[in-house]
This record gives C-alpha cells, structure tokens and sequence, in this order.
C-alpha cells in the first residue's frame, strides 16, 4: 500500500487540497458525526429495544463504509458484503464455541478471511468490467448462505450458533450499556479513518481511478492491485460489522445476513450522500430507522425506501449530504447577490 | 423419476432460462446496458394475472392481458422515467447502477404490496390432457413454455436480421454516438429494446409460473440466472441464450438429483468464476477480421 502511495503523491500534489484545510475539513466532519452518535446514544438510552436497533445500526454502518471504499471510492461494485458480514459474525460465534481465545482475535479472523475473499473474487473479475464482479460477488453469497445451512457441523445450519459468551477485551467484561459506546467509538473511527483515507494520496488517485481508470493507469499506477486492495479492505471492514453484531446480540443465523441487506447497503451511502464516508453511516441510521423501527411502515418500509432513492437520483444524482451543499451555495449566492439586486 | 422425466424438467427450466437471457441480450444489443430488473419484471406479470385469477376472480386471458400490460408499462417506465433522465444528469455510471438495483428492489416490494406476500399457483394458458413421453408425462404447460420459446427465438432471430427496426437496434447498440450523428432515432430504439425485453420477461414468467408457483420474492434469482445465461452463452449471437440457458437448465435439474440441493448454487460460483476468469467472452462470439 505504501508502495502505491509513494508512487501517486506528484499526482496528489496536484488534486488534493493543501495538508491543513485537508485536516481541519476531516476534523470538522468528525465533529458533527460524534454529535451525530451521541444524540443517538442518548436517543436509544431509555428503552431495551431502542438500543438492540443502535447496535444495528452500527452493524449496518460498519457494512455501509466497507462497501463506501470500492464502491463510492474506486467505483467497484461487489455485492457480497452480506457475506462478508456473516464470516465477521461466524468467525466470532466460532472462536467463542470452539476455544478459549480472546474474541477480538475472532474479529481480525474474520476482517482477514474476509479480505481475502474479497480479493479472489475481485481478482477473478479484474479485467471485466464492474457488472461481472456484481455478479461474481453475489452468486458467491448465494453460495455461502447455502453453505451456512447446509453445513450442521461447522456452522450449526439453518438454526445458526447461539449461547455466544459476551465480549471482553484483557478480562474486562463489557456491559450492554458499555458495548453500546463501544460500537458507537468504533464506528466513529471507522468512520473518520475511511475519511483520512479518502483524502490521502490513496484516496485521491483512488476517485481518479473510478474516472478514468486509463489514465491513472498509464501514468504508471497498478489500477488492479488498487481496486483488489479497496475489495479487501472494504471486505475488512464489513465483517467488524458482523462481528460487531454476534459480539452483542450473541447469536447468529444463515437468515441474519442475507442479499436484501446487501442491497439496502447500496442504497446507504446514496441515501447519505457520496461526499464523505460519513454519508454511509448515515445512511444506515435512515435505513434502520425506514425498515425496522417505523411500524405502521414495516410492511411497505423497504418500497418507500426503493422508491425514495429512485427520487432522490432523479432529484440530486450524488446523495443528500450533496444536496445540503447545493442549497448552501443557493442560499448564498442568493445572499450575496440581494444588494446588488435590490 | 426417470431419467426421460429429468429431461423434460431440464429444458423446461433450460427454456425459462433462454428466454430471460434473450431478454437481457437484447437491451444490451440496444443500449449497452444490463437491465437488471428483466426477473422482477418477469415476476410481476405472472403474479398480477394469477393475483387478478385467484383474488378478483378474473379469467385468465384477461388477466393475462393486464399482466403483460402491466410489465409493458413498468418497462417503459423504468427506461424513459429513470435510466433515461439519470443518465442524462450525469456522467457517473454509479448512480444509474444504484437506480436499477433500486427499481429491481421497488417491483419486487411493490409486488408484495400490491399483490400479497403468499406465493399464488400460475395460471395454466393451454388446458390439455397431460402427454406421456417415453413412459414420462409432459404437461400442458411444459409443452406450450417449449414451444413458445422456440416460436420467441425464431421470431427475434428474423426480426434483428430482416427488419428495419430489428437493424436499428443493433446499429444503436454499436455506437449510440454514431447512430445519433447519423440520425438514426436513438431514444425510440432504446425504448424499444426495453419494452421487447419486457415483453420476452413477461412470456417468460407467465409461461413459468404454473411450474412452482409465483411469489413476489423470486424476481432476485431470476435477474441472476438471466444475466448468467448471458455471460455463459456471450453476446455474439441470439441463439447464444437458448444454448446457455438449455446448459444451466440441465444444471439447475440434474445436480440436485445427484447430488444435494444446493450443489447448483455452487457450480453456478464455480462456472462464474472461471467464465469470468478464462473466457469471459462467452461461449459464442463475433470474431472480427482487422
């Protein structure tokens, strides 16, 4: 990675905007988006249920911003991250089960597992273009969950792995209350690590690759070690997701994870806006908000969901975060141009 | 059962498959595209006709009529109201593969809306006694979704090689800009393609349906095994989907039989994978001479 990196920084001198404005800009987003959490936290605080959809939440985030880097960043659209998610989810309940191991070690398994899936499956659709990955992607879900149910021994089949012993990290126990800031901190520096990452010389050639990937390719970068990098690390990410879900709820099943999520995870970072990683987690906040926690809308939640992202394209092609700035730079040309108009 | 009635089975499904692929490969041909909403659609037409059936008691050529009506119109719908002006907005190609996985999600839950959750029994078009074949039976439905699909090819076949409209649309898939600078009618060419996919997609469900029922949550892996037939058989032909989709047809029949039933789902990875890897062109390809 650091290879890569070194090699593009002429170019990112160029695009990127100068180290302090770069800092600050991520900071201040980071500002908002732990406001974000913490009237959340805050929000779910009172009521058992509230905070089983937080911890949800914070699942759905955690697939939203390992889906954001391929997909938004590199332009790469893989839809196995309900997969992804369930090896984070199985490696857990499988550590848990079958040996004494700390279960953070679960979490790295599982993130590498994961990452290396990502990169088969990328690497076998490297030179094709972004509809045979989907496809490749999917069938290798599909594949997976029929695995999951299939194979009684290993993963317990179509009634999962449950009884999962709760999380701790160096023999201290973390409560309910406590897992719940501990998801919230991690999908916070989740969150502002994708960010640093976008704007780093990576992050830049890795936009110039979603472009015009010829280009970044013939001033001498490796676009397909990128993109494969992206799938891993996105894959990576995913499955803390997963894991993040087993570790709190303590059980899992094939059904958990499945390809509607995958779906409702593309729609995420749209739902948010494309602008920062920040727009998936929003994103995730929306969707469970949409699907799960609005009752009278249970039924007809996800259509509204389709059919408000089909709007919302037809409306502003790169997500609401976008929006909001296209009303700001209204309202301000607006402002500054009213003296000279009245 | 026997081996006779493994076949049958294998080229009932083989010919679902066929039809949805040449659906796919025509909206491709026309716009350069993969329509991933041709299962949804495929699902809503058979569900509405057996939703009007069995609900509205309506009868079934009517019925029918009003299904195929109703993907017709979601066809038209999906090109002109969304890809069209998203596509127009811009040039990323991102936001127009969000908004079809988006429609693909909408039909699908749309359906379960509209038409109910709980799978309904498809509507039987040709009421004859069962054949037997060899000692195994051929029912009605099997013969006429055969027979339909033969029928579908040879008519799609004539039209892309002999009619004017049929010309169009491979001249506008080659080069949109082109065929635009020669003023050639784009957008109605587009707008073709799709309806005639939803067309095929329509049949193809309808024709289906009385195999396994219909319920709203098959558009998914219907979308799949279309766009699979399509990377199997290539874009260099229209027969190319019949032979694909008659292939993953005796697959999807004959591993379950053998084997367990959820080998197909990992000889379909298998087979992606190494398509994908090592002749990604499909089996069937135009080879041009430089």
């Amino acid at each position: 990675m650091t290879v890569v990196a070194d090699r593009t920084t002429p170019d990112a001198a160029v695009v990127a905007p100068p180290a302090a404005r770069r800092v600050s800009n991520s900071l201040r987003s980071l500002g908002v988006a732990v406001i974000g959490v913490a009237v959340m936290v805050a929000w779910a605080s009172q009521s058992g249920f509230k905070k089983d959809l937080l911890l949800l939440t914070g699942t759905y985030a955690l697939i939203a911003l390992g889906m954001y880097v391929p997909f938004v960043l590199v332009g790469r659209l893989s839809l196995a991250y309900g997969a992804y998610a369930a090896i984070g989810a199985y490696a857990v309940a499988l550590v848990a089960r079958e040996t004494d191991w700390p279960l953070l070690t679960a979490w790295v398994l599982g993130a590498l597992v994961s990452a290396v899936v990502g990169i088969v499956l990328g690497a076998a659709t490297a030179r094709l273009s972004t509809w045979y990955l989907a496809s490749a992607t999917i069938l290798f879900s599909i594949a997976f969950q029929s695995w999951l149910n299939d194979s009684r021994d290993i993963s317990g089949g179509a009634v999962g792995l449950g009884g999962i012993r709760s999380f701790e990290v160096f023999g201290w126990t973390l409560t309910r209350d406590q897992s719940i800031y501990a998801a919230a901190v991690l999908v916070v520096v989740v969150g502002f690590l994708l960010d640093r990452l976008r704007l780093s010389p990576w992050g830049v050639t890795a936009r110039a690759i979603r472009e015009a990937p010829l280009v970044v390719e013939s001033s001498g970068v490796r676009v397909p070690w990128m993109v494969l990098i992206a799938l891993g690390l996105g894959a990576g990410v995913a499955s803390l997701g997963g894991s993040l879900f087993t570790s709190s709820v303590g059980s899992i099943t094939p059904e958990t994870f499945t390809t509607q999520i995958v779906f409702l995870a593309l729609f995420m970072p749209l739902l948010g806006g494309v602008g920062t990683p920040w727009g998936a987690a929003l994103g995730a906040a929306i969707v469970v908000q949409l699907t799960l926690n609005a009752s009278s809308l249970s039924n007809s939640g996800t259509l509204i969901l389709a059919l408000g992202v089909i709007l919302m394209l037809l409306v502003s092609p790169n997500g609401l975060l976008t929006l909001g700035d296209r009303i700001r730079k209204l309202a301000h040309s607006v402002t500054k141009r009213g003296p000279t108009d009245g | 059962m026997s081996e006779m009635q493994l076949w049958i089975a294998a080229i009932e499904v083989g010919c679902f498959f066929a039809l949805l692929g040449l659906a796919f490969l025509l909206v491709w041909q026309g716009t350069g595209d993969f329509n991933f909403a041709i299962g949804p659609l495929a699902m809503i037409g058979a569900l509405c006709a057996s939703w009007l059936v069995v609900e509205n008691g309506y009868a079934v050529w009517p019925a029918v009529f009003l299904g195929v009506a109703l993907v017709l119109a979601l066809s038209a719908v999906v090109e002109l109201g969304v890809v069209r002006p998203i596509a127009a907005r811009t040039t990323h190609h991102l936001p127009a593969v969000i908004a079809i996985a988006a429609v693909l999600f909408a039909i699908m839950q749309g359906a379960g809306v509209f038409f109910g959750r709980t799978s309904l029994p498809g509507q039987p078009l040709l009421t004859i006694d069962p054949l037997t074949v060899a000692g195994a039976t051929l029912l009605p439905s099997t013969l006429l979704l055969v027979v339909a699909t033969v029928v579908a090819f040879v008519a799609v076949l004539l039209w892309a090689r002999f009619a004017r409209s049929g010309r169009l649309l491979r001249a506008v898939g080659n080069n949109a800009d082109a065929a635009r600078v020669l003023g050639l009618p784009v957008s109605r060419v587009r707008l073709m393609a799709f309806l005639l996919a939803g067309a095929l997609a329509a049949l193809a469900g309808l024709l289906y349906a009385p195999k396994g029922g219909i319920g709203f949550d098959r558009g998914l892996t219907w979308t799949m095994m279309g766009f699979l037939v399509v990377v199997v058989g290539g874009t260099g032909s229209l027969w190319a989907p019949l032979v694909a989709g008659l292939l993953l047809g005796s697959l999807e029949i004959f591993l379950p039989y053998y084997f367990s039933a959820s080998t197909p789902d990992y000889v379909m990875l298998a087979l992606a994978l190494v398509f994908f890897a090592f002749r990604p062109e499909g089996l069937f390809m135009k080879r041009v001479r430089a």
